[in-house]
């Protein structure tokens, strides 16, 4: 038997373990490791050394699920606030933008309703002032609750 | 349903499900994942110390960046992907190396009795011991291959290395550890 032919047994018996055998490979090397104890030695070793691999034991820690599942669910919990207080923010600059924007025109048609109804000019202002004002103050009074509600917790 | 059996993962409710960050999906997981994820872990990180803090901080990761899992690749394969990257910047912050430098795993008790721990590291020391005298990047691709059985472009994903690289890693390492396995058993 040639050398070669022990180097490509060793080469094949790698590759069986590491990435599979085309068959010709395959019934190739099941013929050599009949007829030489050398390889077929080498091919049980790699045999056994995956075996001890893939049946390595390794003790967890106490509870780790457990105290993983704690962990995670608490931080889950925390960043749920955050979200919702990020959604709130956009939404006020949002409003604001749509405030400024539409100023102008709300203003006109406030005072053609004051001209319509009589009603004196120191009351629209005011109640302009507050249609202007009431989405940031409620943004406000909703954002300070749920901080409340966070300490509280 | 996160899945159509037990077994059987179907990626794209389990994408869903992290997206929604679904607490109940999460719990399963963890359990579900908690033996390997900590295995894999360990065989990076040679302490077990470390390797339980960044199994939880994988998971917090896997918490905040749920909505970048697809579902197109193996979620394990994304979970050992994590869990590397967590453990390559702990090493940076350490000291700016790369995985070649960690050491032979070291396996300290939680806090068993002697005897228990004297038998568990006579049963995990010796595999131990032949797989921590193997370089870390050996050791960590011989770890996804034939205790994760994960496939070889799995494995370049995880690693983030073409799959020559992984091929060659795979066969210098199984080399190694017979010869390791071979020496510690003669000994």
């Amino acid at each position: 038997m040639r050398n070669d032919d022990h180097a490509r047994a060793r080469h094949l018996i790698d590759c069986e373990a590491v990435e599979g055998l085309e068959r010709d490979d395959r019934e190739w090397l099941d013929r050599h490791l009949e007829s030489c104890d050398a390889c077929s030695a080498a091919a049980l070793a790699t045999e056994r050394a995956i075996a001890r691999l893939r049946l390595a034991p390794v003790t967890l820690p106490l509870d780790l699920a457990a105290r993983t599942q704690y962990r995670v669910g608490l931080r889950a919990q925390e960043a749920l606030p955050r979200r919702q207080t990020w959604a709130l923010w956009v939404s006020v600059v949002l409003s604001w933008i749509l405030g400024i924007v539409s100023a102008p025109l709300v203003w006109r048609g406030f005072e053609w309703a004051g001209r319509y109804a009589g009603v004196p000019s120191v009351w629209l202002k005011l109640v302009f002032g507050l249609w202007w004002a009431l989405p940031a103050g409620l943004a406000a009074a909703i954002w300070a609750m749920e901080n409340r509600k966070i300490e509280e917790q | 349903m996160w899945f159509a059996d037990s077994l059987t993962p179907d990626r794209t409710a389990l994408a869903a499900g992290l997206r929604r960050r679904d607490p109940d999906l999460l719990d399963h997981l963890i359990v579900q994942y908690q033996y390997r994820l900590f295995r894999y872990l360990l065989c990076l990180t040679a302490s077990r110390e470390t390797a339980e803090d960044l199994f939880q901080e994988t998971w917090f990761r896997v918490l905040d960046r749920g909505d970048q899992y697809t579902g197109k690749t193996s979620f394990e394969g994304w979970l050992f992907t994590i869990a590397r990257n967590l453990v390559i910047d702990l090493h940076r912050r350490r000291k700016p190396d790369s995985l070649d430098s960690l050491e032979a795993p070291d396996v300290p008790a939680d806090n068993p009795s002697p005897l228990d721990e004297a038998a568990r590291r006579q049963r995990e020391g010796r595999m131990e011991e032949s797989l921590g005298r193997l370089p870390a990047l050996h050791r960590e691709v011989l770890l996804l291959r034939f205790q994760e059985d994960l496939s070889l472009p799995e494995i370049a994903q995880v690693v983030n290395a073409p799959l020559p690289t992984v091929k060659s890693r795979l066969y210098r390492g199984l080399e190694m550890m017979r010869q390791e396995m071979g020496e510690s058993h003669a000994q």
